[in-house]
């Protein structure tokens, strides 16, 4: 089962985060177990004196290497659309590619992106060649405005980011999917657990992106797996064609012959 | 000499300065060789700028390198 970023086919559908892990050697070991191809990562001011980001960064780059994987440069703590534009080519330079986790957050408290920073970032991206992967809110309209623009894929949140959550709004996701059927949708921020992930496949979605509930699990490599396996069963039982709900019950085992039937 | 700002921190570099000398005061012939991208005044500088950029009183530098990210 694979997913499509902007033609490139990737073997897994799970999108994973660099932050947060108790070292950088587990986060090196996570990721590898997640078999994830798509890393994300950022840039920041740095003491030059310390080495820390250094060694971050060669981690990300061997575990990205051991999946067969891609960089996912992010614009995280952007306020504006030109904040965002100035960290997009400075990603694109460092990292070489033109994949872009696209970020403009509007609201510190929930870290909920801005929708008018972000069209006006996208737009602008766009018309610089990147290839815009915009992480939104779970508003139908706003993803229809950023296919429009040319996004092939589009990122909504299933809740705000660190929050593990999950699915705040079934209902919005769903019908963001039904709205955009041709668009690559990617669950993005507030997953908790592996059965989020597995609910959102299930529901029709390409992929998930995750961070925190990797990174801040007991046993990092260990949910990382669960998440692997997880985002394996939703898309396979969503493929398969899931049953529709009925009102009553209708008996499983057939009941002609039911042994005992009108005895005593 | 004019005061510029790199990522922060005051930095006197002579009048007429280029960004790639500001850059090499702000950082060692290793730390040089590191992946770093550079904005001037919150523009993009690609790397084959930084000889042809001269730098006014005031400038801010900022100058970033990899990280992890979410």
């Amino acid at each position: 089962m694979s997913l499509n970023i902007y033609g490139t086919r990737l073997n897994s559908r799970l999108l994973i985060g660099s932050a947060l892990y108790p070292s950088p050697e587990l986060m090196k070991n996570a990721i590898v177990a997640s078999r994830s191809q798509v890393v994300t990562l950022s840039l920041k001011r740095q003491n030059p004196q310390q080495q820390g980001g250094q060694v971050i960064w060669n981690y990300i780059q061997q575990a990205v290497q051991e999946n067969q994987g891609h960089l996912l440069p992010n614009t995280a703590g952007c306020k504006s659309a030109k904040e965002a534009y100035t960290l997009a080519q400075m990603s694109r330079e460092i990292f070489q590619t033109d994949w872009l986790k696209l970020e403009v957050i509007g609201d510190d408290y929930n870290l909920q992106p801005d929708p008018i920073e972000l069209l006006q970032a996208t737009e602008m991206l766009m018309a610089d060649g990147f290839k815009v992967l915009p992480y939104c809110t779970d508003d139908l309209v706003l993803c229809q405005r950023l296919y429009d623009l040319g996004c092939q894929v589009i990122m909504p949140w299933a809740s705000p980011i660190g929050t593990g959550k999950g699915l705040m709004n079934p209902y919005n996701l769903e019908t963001i999917r039904l709205r955009l059927p041709d668009a690559i949708l990617i669950l993005d921020a507030g997953i908790g657990k592996p059965s989020d992930a597995c609910l959102a496949m299930e529901m029709g979605y390409d992929g998930v992106l995750l961070n925190s509930a990797v990174a801040l699990a007991d046993n990092p490599v260990k949910m990382a797996q669960a998440f692997a396996n997880a985002l394996e069963a939703g898309a396979k039982g969503y493929l398969a064609g899931i049953m529709q709900q009925r009102q009553t019950a209708h008996p499983s085992t057939p009941t002609l012959d039911t042994p005992f039937w009108h005895q005593g | 000499m004019i005061e510029i700002r790199i990522n922060g921190e005051p930095l006197s570099v002579p009048k007429g300065a280029s960004l790639q000398q500001a850059l090499r005061e702000y950082l060692n012939d290793e730390q040089q060789q590191l992946s770093f991208a550079v904005a001037l005044n919150s523009d993009f500088v690609g790397k084959s700028d930084y000889e042809s950029t001269q730098l006014q009183a005031n400038d801010s530098i900022d100058v970033l390198f990899p990280i992890f990210g979410g």
